[in-house]
């Protein structure tokens, strides 16, 4: 069974981690640097986040139907997701089993990878802090 | 050790991993005297109506010619030649690639060449055979497959390499590696289907190979081979390839350089470079590569000079970083006779110096200064090794300073 039952969960927990994301003063600014719009396009349930990092612009983060034209198109399954953001999944492992699929100019996610470690304990707090630590526990 | 361990706390180095996955699908057929049995070979490969892909230097050998007749001896029709492919191959040429397999009504491709020709052939099969751009393709494993993306990949056309180089291997490799010439990038596109059907590897082919080229194609398989060893991604099968194409090169790549007409070196270096490779088939590699990427897209480097001159910098950052990817490289140190004692440090000086006593004897240049990098470029640099791929796999993890103290002891 998947861990979220429905994209609004997934809205709630993911995307609101990718909102405090481009607020963050400190890792925002990193982000940016990537200069991309990248689309997260999850499967069980069906749900689409689109992240703006654009430099010298602000970030914006579209939850659903989106008005961004993507450059990056990251498509997985929503644990696969969740797990991530948990720091239990190794990006180069799941690109070779095909847990992830990307497409368009990969190189700027990747550059992102190592800074997204210190995120990890911030979206496992966040999960404890809304009382979901069934979905920490799950995973 | 589950999963949510490696991405935390570093890679295992030895043991038995939660998961590596190995394909090397690709027929090789190695030995002498085989270009005139291509056609008997690629007929076993589905191939009838071939569009050769090449570049001028190669057709201005008289290799083609003998291909060509031995293509049409198997009962084959070579429906065209190919041969504008330059050193960096780019979208626009994969584009006339493909258009000219439409043109000729080609059903398969020969490429009969060194590392641009072979990926221009790989990625104008898909173009050829998917439409679109090239770039519309870039990244891993997002060619069509059944059942709604998850399931079997489509075939593509039937594809051969005949090597003249010795040293990218990418006539048994999944990936192409593409210049997007407005974007000063270049970009991968990879996918099991890539891998070619169908390798043919004949010294008979690098026998024109100048001595300059050859060095370099030979150090770019030797950091293949050492940056598949001690990679995040390595795994028993990888380990089995990269370790005989180590032992391979380092008897004999020395003599194919200094030695063109010794058949057997230039031989067992074709192998070498097709064995060194297939680590990558399971991600496993490093970040001389991730260096020496922006290397070639911003000045103009030819990959296997950049990775001669970035290797032993890499491999003393690497080797210091622990002791499980130390004895790594006590491995590879064992296989070449060098210490294998001392910390980490010492094992990897030791390796270090060996490859730039290697570098420098091949007579290739030793430093990026004497390449055409400039220090001011040291920023560029490293953005593009940060966002490199193989940035990702490497068994120590390099921050941008990182990055920019290894350019800086390069340059």
């Amino acid at each position: 069974m998947a861990y979220f039952k429905d994209e609004q969960e997934v809205y709630e927990f993911i995307g609101k981690l990718f909102q405090d994301l481009v607020d963050d003063d400190e890792l925002a600014p990193k982000f940016q640097k990537a200069n991309t719009i990248v689309q997260y396009q999850y499967r069980n349930p069906e749900s689409q986040i689109t992240v703006k990092m654009l430099e010298d612009e602000d970030g914006q983060v579209d939850l659903g139907p989106t008005d961004l034209d993507p450059e990056v198109i990251m498509t997985m399954e929503a644990d696969t997701a969740h797990r991530f953001w948990l720091g239990k999944v190794n990006v180069t492992v799941a690109l070779a089993r095909g847990q992830m699929k990307a497409k368009g100019p990969v190189a700027k996610i990747l550059k992102l990878v190592p800074l997204v470690k210190p995120v990890f304990p911030r979206y496992r707090e966040q999960l404890e802090a809304a009382g979901r630590t069934d979905l920490v526990e799950a995973a | 050790m589950e999963a949510g361990g490696e991405a935390l706390a570093g890679p295992p180095m030895s043991g038995y991993k939660d998961f590596w996955q190995f394909a090397a699908p690709t027929r090789v057929v190695a030995g002498r005297d085989l270009i005139g049995g291509t056609g008997f070979e690629f007929a076993k490969e589905g191939a009838k109506r071939l569009l050769i892909v090449t570049d001028e230097v190669i057709h201005g050998t008289g290799l083609i010619d003998r291909v060509r007749s031995g293509v049409e001896d198997g009962g084959l029709e070579v429906v065209g030649v190919y041969d504008d492919v330059p050193p960096d191959s780019d979208s626009a040429v994969v584009a006339r690639t493909a258009a000219a397999a439409h043109e000729h009504g080609a059903d398969s491709f020969l490429a009969v060449g060194g590392g641009s020709v072979m990926d221009t052939a790989k990625a104008a099969n898909v173009v050829f055979t998917h439409g679109g751009d090239t770039r519309d393709w870039e990244g891993f494993f997002g060619l069509p497959r059944e059942d709604d993306g998850l399931g079997r990949p489509h075939e593509l056309a039937p594809l051969a390499c005949i090597p003249t180089t010795c040293g990218t291997g990418s006539e048994v490799s999944f990936a192409a590696v593409i210049k997007d010439a407005e974007a000063h990038v270049k970009y991968i596109v990879g996918d099991f289907p890539m891998y070619p059907r169908l390798a043919i590897l004949d010294p008979e082919a690098t026998r024109t190979l100048p001595p300059h080229i050859a060095a370099a194609t030979g150090m770019d398989a030797m950091t293949h081979a050492i940056e598949g060893y001690v990679s995040s991604e390595w795994n028993p099968h990888a380990d089995a390839y990269a370790l005989q194409a180590l032992r391979l090169i380092r008897e004999n790549l020395r003599p194919a350089v200094e030695s063109p007409e010794d058949e057997t070196a230039r031989g067992n270096m074709l192998v070498a470079a097709n064995l060194a490779i297939q680590p990558t088939s399971a991600n496993a590699i490093g970040i001389a590569h991730s260096m020496s990427h922006p290397c070639g897209a911003h000045y103009d480097v030819p990959h296997g000079v950049a990775n001669a001159i970035n290797l032993p910098w890499v491999i003393e950052f690497n080797a210091a970083g622990g002791e499980p990817i130390a004895n790594r490289y006590r491995d590879l140190n064992e296989l070449l006779g060098l210490e294998v004692g001392g910390r980490g440090e010492q094992v990897g000086h030791a390796l270090a110096e060996h490859v730039r006593g290697l570098v420098s004897g091949l007579g290739l240049p030793t430093r990026l200064s004497e390449v055409g990098v400039p220090e001011d470029g040291i920023p560029i640099l490293v953005e593009g090794a940060m966002g490199d791929g193989c940035t990702l796999v490497n068994p120590r993890e390099p921050s941008e300073e990182d990055f920019a103290e290894l350019y800086r002891r390069a340059l």
